[in-house]
């Protein structure tokens, strides 16, 4: 199972701070997310920022980025202050 | 007094304390079209008064309380006053921007600006109207909270007011106006020292404006544009500034144990998330401001303001604290007492670890809880001996018992929450901002650093000229008297709903490397000739209420302006090149051991900065630069007999 944690907009509009899923890539953890409670789309989940264990998916291989049992994924959007 | 220009009410107050008078200071129209308004005006009107050094609390500082011309025009976010002095922190010039209803009420009275000048020799405020200025006794309000001075005052007025921290010189106290504070740099400490309990402004005069039906127009497209654009329309109205917690965090930004660390093990529970779901009532808002960023939060029962992001990251992450509870507590706390949150933090984060070295055991300590309240009380009265030494802020403390190194603060002045090691155009930033270690008036480029925007944080490319020119325009922006979240409609929209997008990419990529670009524009900012309103709308709002023909060149240039004279005072106070460093954890510690990307290069940066500024190698502005601006020709506005409209 994948960790799955939630900041920003999303945790307000999913209405929960984390899940667990199963999935093998970020493209499948997006699908099983709109399954599961379908707020965003897997076009809009597209545009969060995620993290594979700590590492920006754009470091990784975005969408095909690889999950396994254990990883921990943060979805969160953009933020900004001061 | 008169002017030729709309959004202005042409009248300026000089208030002497000292005998009680009150005179018109002839600001004229060259200065309004050259200085703007808010903290550039201000700036303008103190070199004329502050030609050497002063003690910051004596009776020879001076207040000026300015507003910018599209305070009272119903501009979307324009509500910020703006406080300048010389701040007994540090030394040097400190601008504080407050939001509330006071700008509104002082230009609804007839006056620009309140120059405050001399010592009352008994405790009073400021009854200021349209008729004049009445010297009140202040007597029955001593040792008040801030809320409970600005009740007892009542009326119809709105208040600037100082509490316990300001009547006893705190040095970072702070002064609060409805539910807002101006809060950096001890402004709470000089008007305590000139036995200035508060200011009232109260007025019915309808402010002139040059082309309402024009400025309606640009208002309802302007607020379109902050209410559907993702950070003002979306993450600033549901989760406040305390939003950020997270993603700084993620990226290394928070600080941590004392800037320590970018990273807090805990940081779930101090979350803006957090204080959403277990502690808020409501969003609120400034007048006319259609953000709503301000929270208003439960606090066992008491309906309170919560704290933003900046207190949540050093009462939190940078003192080790995981409660939450605890934090909006203290942030109401340090609210009533008039701390301002950021310095006090910073403060009793440094007595901490000084405290962990064994240098001066103040019964602080990393992850203790249960005496700040304490502590802050000690503070805000001067009441004991420990009160009293982290009354006067960290660089004093560091005076006493050493720990240059890991002392906080640039000039005196403590830094925010966001640790520069993680973002390393921040980090220059704070080491050459004119009132101190304040992440604004650095030019806030840790938004572009990986908040907002996510450009390399390491790369040193670029760096220096967005800080330049970021510096600018907030200068300019909070001038006009605009809230600074209005820049954020600077950037395009899809940078943040499509942050992985190709295009977002290619710009995160690519805008480092424009520093070339942005190295002209910042130099010769006159040849931006032109105006895109959906990224900077101001200067259109501007022209429409005033009958001004700016440009977003012109604003930029208004921004250089203000901000070199702001240097050109700070320099006259002693300031060089020397005093523009950050303590050696931040520019000689790796922040993540064996990554030698994780530390700021201030040297190089520093060099990039003062050359893109136009100043030479001791950090003082070029003669040349200083004709650009117009700088080398200024008058002293007091000595000018008489000023007519030029219109």
């Amino acid at each position: 199972m994948v960790k799955v944690e939630f900041f920003g907009l999303y945790r307000l509009n999913y209405g929960l701070k984390e899940c667990s899923v199963e999935a093998a890539s970020v493209k499948e953890l997006f699908k099983k997310l709109y399954e599961m409670n379908p707020v965003y789309t897997v076009k809009e989940l597209k545009n969060s920022i995620v993290f594979v264990n700590d590492v920006n998916f754009l470091k990784l291989k975005k969408y095909k980025t690889p999950l396994k049992d254990g990883d921990k994924v943060l979805i969160m959007s953009p933020a900004s202050g001061g | 007094m008169a002017t030729k220009y709309g959004g202005y009410c042409g009248r300026v107050l000089k208030i002497n304390l000292t005998d009680r008078s009150v005179s018109d200071y002839p600001v004229s129209d060259e200065d309004y079209r050259n200085f703007l308004g808010g903290k550039i005006l201000a700036a303008r009107i103190l070199y004329d008064f502050i030609t050497k050094p002063i003690h910051p609390l004596g009776e020879e500082n001076v207040i000026v309380i300015s507003s910018g011309p599209l305070n009272g025009t119903g501009c979307p976010s324009s509500s910020r006053f703006n406080v300048s002095t010389i701040s007994p922190l540090t030394g040097i010039l400190t601008s504080s921007n407050c939001g509330g209803s006071f700008a509104l009420s002082m230009k609804r009275a007839g006056y620009d600006a309140l120059i405050i000048t001399g010592k009352s020799e008994e405790l009073i405020y400021l009854d200021v109207t349209s008729d004049g200025v009445k010297f009140l006794s202040a007597e029955h309000l001593r040792g008040m909270l801030t809320m409970d001075t600005q009740k007892a005052i009542g009326g119809a007025g709105s208040k600037i007011v100082i509490g316990p921290a300001g009547e006893h010189l705190v040095r970072y106290a702070c002064a609060v106006s409805d539910d807002r504070a101006a809060g950096r740099g001890g402004i709470g400490a000089v008007m305590g020292s000139k036995n200035l309990k508060a200011v009232v402004a109260t007025g019915y005069k309808k402010l002139n404006i040059k082309n309402p039906e024009k400025l309606k127009k640009i208002k309802i497209k302007w607020t379109k544009r902050l209410t559907s654009h993702p950070l003002t329309g979306e993450q600033l109205p549901k989760l406040g500034t305390a939003a950020l917690v997270a993603s700084m965090n993620q990226k290394h930004i928070l600080a941590t144990k004392n800037f320590s660390s970018g990273r807090f093990e805990n940081y779930r529970k101090i979350t803006g998330e957090e204080l959403a779901e277990r502690f808020l009532i409501k969003n609120k808002g400034c007048l006319t401001c259609p953000i709503k960023c301000a929270r208003v939060v439960d606090l066992d029962g008491m309906t309170v303001k919560g704290p933003e992001v900046e207190i949540m990251g050093l009462m939190g992450a940078n003192i080790l604290n995981d409660d939450l509870h605890e934090i909006v507590k203290w942030n109401y706390e340090m609210d009533e007492l008039g701390l301002d949150t950021i310095s006090c933090s910073g403060t009793i984060a440094f007595a901490m670890e000084l405290a962990e070295k064994g240098m001066w055991d103040s019964g602080l300590e990393f992850g203790k809880k249960d005496n700040i309240s304490e502590v802050l009380h000690e503070i805000a009265f001067r009441s004991t001996e420990r009160g009293d030494k982290l009354a006067d802020g960290s660089k004093s403390l560091m005076k006493l018992y050493g720990g240059e190194d890991f002392c906080i603060q640039v000039k005196g002045m403590e830094l925010s929450a966001y640790e520069p090691r993680g973002a390393v155009g921040q980090g220059l930033g704070y080491s050459v901002a004119n009132r101190g270690g304040c992440h604004l008036n650095a030019g806030y480029e840790v938004v572009v650093e990986g908040l907002g925007l996510t450009i390399n944080p390491y790369t040193k490319h670029g760096k220096a000229q967005i800080a330049i020119m970021f510096q600018n325009l907030m200068e300019a922006v909070s001038a006009d008297g605009s809230c600074l979240f209005t820049t954020y409609a600077f950037f395009p929209p899809f940078l943040f709903r499509k942050p992985n997008s190709l295009l977002s990419r290619i710009v995160n990529g690519v805008l480092p490397y424009l520093g070339g670009a942005l190295k002209i524009i910042n130099k010769y900012p006159h040849l931006v000739h032109l105006n895109i309103p959906p990224m900077l709308p101001h200067p259109l709002a501007i022209n429409a209420a005033t009958g001004m023909r700016l440009t977003m060149g012109d604003m930029m240039k208004i921004g250089a302006r203000g901000f070199n004279l702001e240097r050109i005072i700070n320099t006259r106070l002693g300031i060089t090149e020397k005093d523009d460093k950050l303590p050696k954890r931040l520019t000689d510690e790796e922040q993540i051991p064996g990554d030698k990307r994780t530390k700021v290069p201030q040297k190089v940066l520093k060099k990039d900065f003062y050359k893109g500024r136009g100043w030479d190698e001791n950090g003082f502005v070029k003669k040349s630069t200083i004709r650009y601006y117009g700088l080398d020709k200024l008058d002293n506005i007091g000595q000018r007999q008489a000023v007519s409209s030029e219109g």
